[in-house]
């Protein structure tokens, strides 16, 4: 293995490796625009060009492999000129039109040049203006050819990772422009990556299209509850600003590195499914339409489980548990329902069709959890069963966990359930067309306002951060089953979804030794 | 009758044109802050277009006044709080009745003297309406219910004592000097001449020191910067700070009265009061010969002018003084009051007294 | 506490510090007594009452000179009587906001949030929208600035790329009845 010097100090790479590479191990950041860890190597834009003793020209870091006894200077006073050099011959025809760019704040051109550039303006020409200013390309993403660097990061994400070929860069010299082929439109699944590889403000978002300056952000790790693929993300909000939005808090969903999970990569279903979290929330307990507190709502659903425990029949209780839950939350329903209340009825495997999927990031389960419910839950009963139950009388509480039951049973079935059952509870995040039929309308927190933990279909358990506070009233569904739990005169001992999860690795053995602290940001497998 | 048809006339008189220079002092008192402070003052108020320099705001003032509610706060003793107001005023008035404001008239073989009551004890009566009118302030600050008024009221208690005593003290000497309380008759002794005839023997000339410790203690009774510890608009609004209407307008009054009474005094007991330099009951005798015969009508006018003229003048004294000094701390006051003026003051008298002996008068 | 008994040391590295604190204290704690002659407080009285009496006489003897219509040309020393005769302004000063204007009337402004983030009032509240004009791109729709809440540092105008926002209407009279009328919108600000 090649033995190399990056500014004084020592690394040991395997052959083959880039200096760049070799250099990002070290924690030296070199200055890229082309460059691009999941690409191809193109080597066009120049910038990360570094000194290597003993050659008589710069190099470009991105494409010289390593070699032994190779002594690399990073910052010596004619590769900073180089790059200052590279900087004004970039932005020879860029419009510095910052004020009206949504990249402004996080642009590389930005950047690198208040680090390395800040020389004064030599241009005396008129800059070369390309056909046309903003267009879109595509439903998610809009081009601005002018702030082009032509870097062709897009170019080679479309190549090679969607293999969908809509882009190329077109006519020569200056005049030389992105564009995608005629006819041809950015319409595929990940199309919204291009816009986080774009190092300018030459692709941008159209759905976050001047909503929101990028410096009034603050940023959540989270993970994407869209799939079970778990697809790592960061939760990007604002809440200084309501005026510029709405009053809605998260602006955007962006990928988190995550290379055994997404790598760079998320999909556009993913990345624009956030407006839940702000949009047609329930925000307080309500008792068919008077809204009640959260006292008195806890109070309704312990007196009705009370009359059945006193009569031994809890298994009248029917619970209809979701995998779009927390492990956490899971266990607290499993310790309350099949713990607390011997003999209730509990599953979550509602019978929904399978969607979309393909062999990159979308799976055809949309639940974030499965993985955890089946491991946590261990339920017994069957979901059609509890409903046919439910539909026959026999069952006396009905206790539902997010899902839409119109959806899955139809109108009519549900309409008899809430006939024949005596206490119909909904609890979920959002207004759905069971909530109308639902005598008890309990508010939860969304994933975005939650601590816990999901499981992915790789068995991965990854952790999720609150951003913010829950909206309106709603608690977090272990929360709520805990005042249940507290009202019935049996108080779990939780203050913190750390102490549950402490329980769940105490009592489960896949989840063994399993720690927040452990877990961090990257995750763990389960074990087998 | 006709004695009593002339002392109605007087003492009429006496109030009318009192009254009418309080008035226009709070005119006086605007403008000349003004221009004192390089501004214009008060120019707005205007009747059919006059504005008669501004003169017009002392009726607009009273108007303002007379049309204010008047408000008598809750838990305040409300026979106490109407009557505090009028005893300030009346008090301050009565003291007038004492000044001579003109020599003798002589009206058809009828002697008349320019005095409202021609009191013996002229100087004592008016001391004693002066001190008086301390219950004014003590009983409104006592009677409104309020900590800050209450505060201002004891203020002025204990200002007015101190200063009382120093004032007392302070004209002891003049009293020794012309050997009289009744004020026509020092008047009348202050038309004598001292260094061959060019000095007019004024209290002032006699008594500088004296007139000092008089002046000092005096600003002091008025209760006006730099000595307005009782009101201190800037922190406690002081004795009269729940009266409202004309009320308030009679404290405000009285503090001008006072401050005509103040400067009436000063001009007769250290300026020779109605006495014009060489002017003797039959015209002027001028110290280096000359002779100016005059009537007794003339001459008698002439007083008057010249007693006004001098009333003017403090007036305006006392004013730019207003305007000028910032307010005394409080232990300064006290300090100011019990162990300067009052030490030297009796200093005054007994070295006064001395001299008188040893001169053998 | 370590940190304290390091300052109240007697040798430590602070007693420098904290001599001279002490010193500072003892003066002015320690003002100097007024002698006798001051203590009659008769110098100041004597030179104030000269002071004021001198602006007096001045501006009296003026005053009624004027009156009759003579010596027009030397003024009493006045101030400036404001509502009818404003003090000129400083080409510096800065007042009341305005939004400068394209050759078509519409805002220059591109709502880049500059002067929104800068506020240190928050006072500027901005909301952006699509341009049919690609070259524009951007523009507010909404514009509302709080006058209620500015502190007018300025900063807004310092910081705006367009020269879009300016401090230079020359209008200091900014009262109102209400709060809700101190909120200025875009149209407000566009007017001079």
């Amino acid at each position: 293995m090649p033995n190399l010097t990056i500014d004084g100090k020592q690394v040991e790479v395997p052959a083959g490796t880039t200096i760049i590479q070799a250099a990002d191990k070290l924690g030296i950041d070199i200055p890229r625009y082309c460059y691009h860890p999941a690409l191809p190597v193109s080597g066009n834009c120049r910038i990360c060009m570094v000194e290597v003793e003993k050659q008589p020209k710069l190099q470009i870091a991105c494409y010289t492999p390593v070699a032994d006894g190779m002594v690399v200077k990073t910052n010596s006073p004619k590769v900073l000129e180089v790059r200052k050099t590279v900087l004004e011959f970039l932005l020879v025809n860029h419009p510095v039109d910052c004020p009206v760019c949504d990249q402004a704040g996080e642009c590389k051109l930005q950047d690198y040049y208040m680090e390395h550039g800040q020389y004064d303006s030599r241009l005396s020409e008129v800059k070369v203006k390309k056909e046309k200013k903003a267009f879109s390309i595509g439903p998610t993403v809009m081009l601005d050819q002018e702030r082009c660097i032509l870097c062709t990061r897009c170019v080679r994400f479309a190549d090679t990772i969607t293999k969908t070929s809509e882009f190329g860069v077109f006519s020569r010299g200056d005049h030389s422009q992105l564009d995608v082929y005629p006819g041809k439109k950015l319409d595929n699944s990940y199309s919204g990556n291009v816009v986080d590889i774009c190092p300018v403000g030459a692709l941008t978002d159209t759905d976050f299209r001047f909503k929101c300056r990028v410096w009034y952000l603050a940023q959540t790790k989270s993970v994407c509850p869209g799939c079970s693929m778990g697809c790592n993300i960061t939760v990007e909000w604002d809440k200084m600003r309501p005026h510029q939005h709405k009053k809605a808090r998260v602006m955007r969903l962006k990928p988190r590195l995550n290379p055994e999970v997404n790598d760079y990569w998320i999909c556009d279903k993913g990345r624009y499914n956030y407006r839940f979290i702000d949009e047609n929330r329930i925000q307080h307990p309500q008792l068919k339409d008077a809204l009640i507190s959260w006292d008195q709502a806890a109070g309704i659903v312990a007196q009705s489980i009370k009359l059945l425990q006193d009569a031994k029949q809890t298994n009248r209780i029917g619970v209809l548990a979701s995998a779009q839950l927390t492990n956490e939350d899971l266990f607290v329903i499993r310790k309350f329902f099949k713990e607390t209340l011997k003999g209730a009825q509990l599953d979550f495997k509602v019978p929904e069709k399978p969607g979309d999927s393909d062999d990159f990031l979308i799976k055809a389960d949309k639940n974030p959890n499965t993985a955890g419910a089946v491991n946590i839950l261990q339920a017994d009963a069957d979901v059609q069963q509890i409903v046919a139950r439910a539909k026959a009388g026999e069952i006396d509480i009905l206790y539902v966990f997010g899902h839409d039951l119109v959806k899955l049973f139809g109108k009519e079935t549900v309409a008899q359930i809430a006939k024949k059952v005596k206490l119909f509870v909904y609890q979920g995040s959002n207004v759905n067309e069971t909530c109308g039929y639902a005598h008890l309308n309990l508010p939860s927190s969304v994933y975005a306002e939650k601590e816990g933990t999901f499981t992915n279909c790789q068995n991965k358990v990854q952790r999720i951060w609150p951003a913010f506070l829950p909206l309106g009233e709603s608690k977090g569904d272990w929360e709520i089953i805990a005042l249940l739990s507290a009202k019935l005169g049996t108080p779990l001992a939780y203050q913190h979804s750390q102490e549950i999860f402490k329980d769940i690795a105490a009592t489960i053995p896949s989840f063994s030794e399993m720690t927040y602290e452990k877990i961090s940001d990257k995750g763990m497998i389960l074990k087998s | 009758m006709n004695d009593l048809l002339i002392k109605f006339i007087l003492s009429a008189g006496t109030l009318f044109i009192m009254f009418n220079i309080a008035g226009l002092l709070t005119w006086v008192e605007r403008k000349q802050s003004a221009v004192m402070q390089d501004r214009i003052g008060a120019n707005r108020a205007s009747i059919f277009g006059m504005k008669a320099m501004g003169m017009f705001h002392a009726l607009a003032d009273v108007l303002k006044m007379l049309s204010k509610e008047e408000f008598i706060p809750e838990g305040a003793n409300k026979f106490l709080f109407n009557i505090a107001p009028y005893l300030s005023v009346t008090f301050a008035l009565v003291g007038f009745a004492a000044i001579p404001i003109g020599g003798e008239l002589v009206l058809n073989g009828h002697s008349i003297q320019l005095q409202a009551a021609n009191l013996n004890i002229a100087l004592i009566f008016i001391f004693a309406m002066m001190s008086m009118g301390v219950y004014g302030v003590v009983l409104a600050g006592f009677s409104s219910n309020n900590n800050y008024a209450f505060l201002g009221g004891m203020r002025g208690a204990a200002q007015m004592i101190a200063y009382e005593i120093t004032m007392g003290a302070a004209i002891m000497g003049v009293i020794m000097v012309f050997n009289t309380i009744d004020m026509q008759a020092l008047d009348r002794a202050q038309g004598a001449y001292m260094l061959g005839g060019w000095l007019p023997k004024w209290g002032i000339f006699v008594q500088p020191l004296s007139f000092l410790l008089f002046f000092t203690a005096a600003t002091a009774e008025t209760k006006r910067t730099p000595f307005d510890l009782p009101e201190g608009e800037s922190e406690i609004i002081g004795y009269f700070v729940e009266y409202s209407g004309m009320k308030f307008g009679m404290f405000f009054l009285a503090d001008l009265v006072e401050t005509v009474l103040v400067a009436a005094l000063m001009a007769t007991l250290f300026f020779g009061g109605w006495q014009v330099p060489y002017l003797h009951a039959d015209g002027f005798y001028f110290p280096w010969g000359g002779h100016m015969a005059m009537a007794n009508l003339p001459v008698v006018i002439l007083g008057v002018l010249s007693f006004f003229f001098k009333v003017a003048l403090f007036i305006w004294f006392l004013m730019a003084v207003r305007w000028t000094l910032p307010r005394f701390r409080y232990d300064q006051l006290m300090n100011l009051g019990w162990k300067i003026l009052l030490p030297i003051s009796l200093i005054n008298i007994a070295v006064t007294a001395v001299v008188i002996t040893l001169l053998g008068r | 506490m370590e940190n304290l008994d390091k300052y109240f040391d007697p040798k430590g590295p602070f007693a420098a510090l904290r001599v001279s604190q002490m010193k500072r204290s003892w003066k002015q704690s320690n003002r100097r007594e007024l002698n006798w002659w001051e203590n009659t407080y008769l110098p100041m009285l004597i030179s104030g009452i000269y002071l004021t009496s001198k602006h007096f006489f001045y501006n009296v003897t003026f005053h009624i000179l004027h009156l009759f219509g003579i010596a027009k040309g030397t003024k009493g020393a006045v101030t400036y009587q404001y509502p009818e005769m404003p003090r000129p302004l400083s080409s510096r000063l800065r007042t009341r906001h305005r939004l400068t204007k394209r050759e078509d009337g519409s805002p220059r402004c591109v709502a880049c949030m500059m002067c929104e983030t800068v506020c240190p009032a928050r006072c500027i509240e901005i909301t952006a929208a699509e341009h049919p004009d690609p070259n524009i791109e951007k523009y507010p729709s909404e514009f509302i600035l709080d006058l209620g809440k500015c502190v007018y540092c300025g900063f807004c105008v310092e910081v705006c790329p367009e020269d879009a926002i300016r401090m230079d209407t020359g209008n200091l009279k900014i009262a109102e009845y209400s709060r809700d009328s101190m909120i200025y919108d875009k149209k407000r600000l566009m007017e001079e």
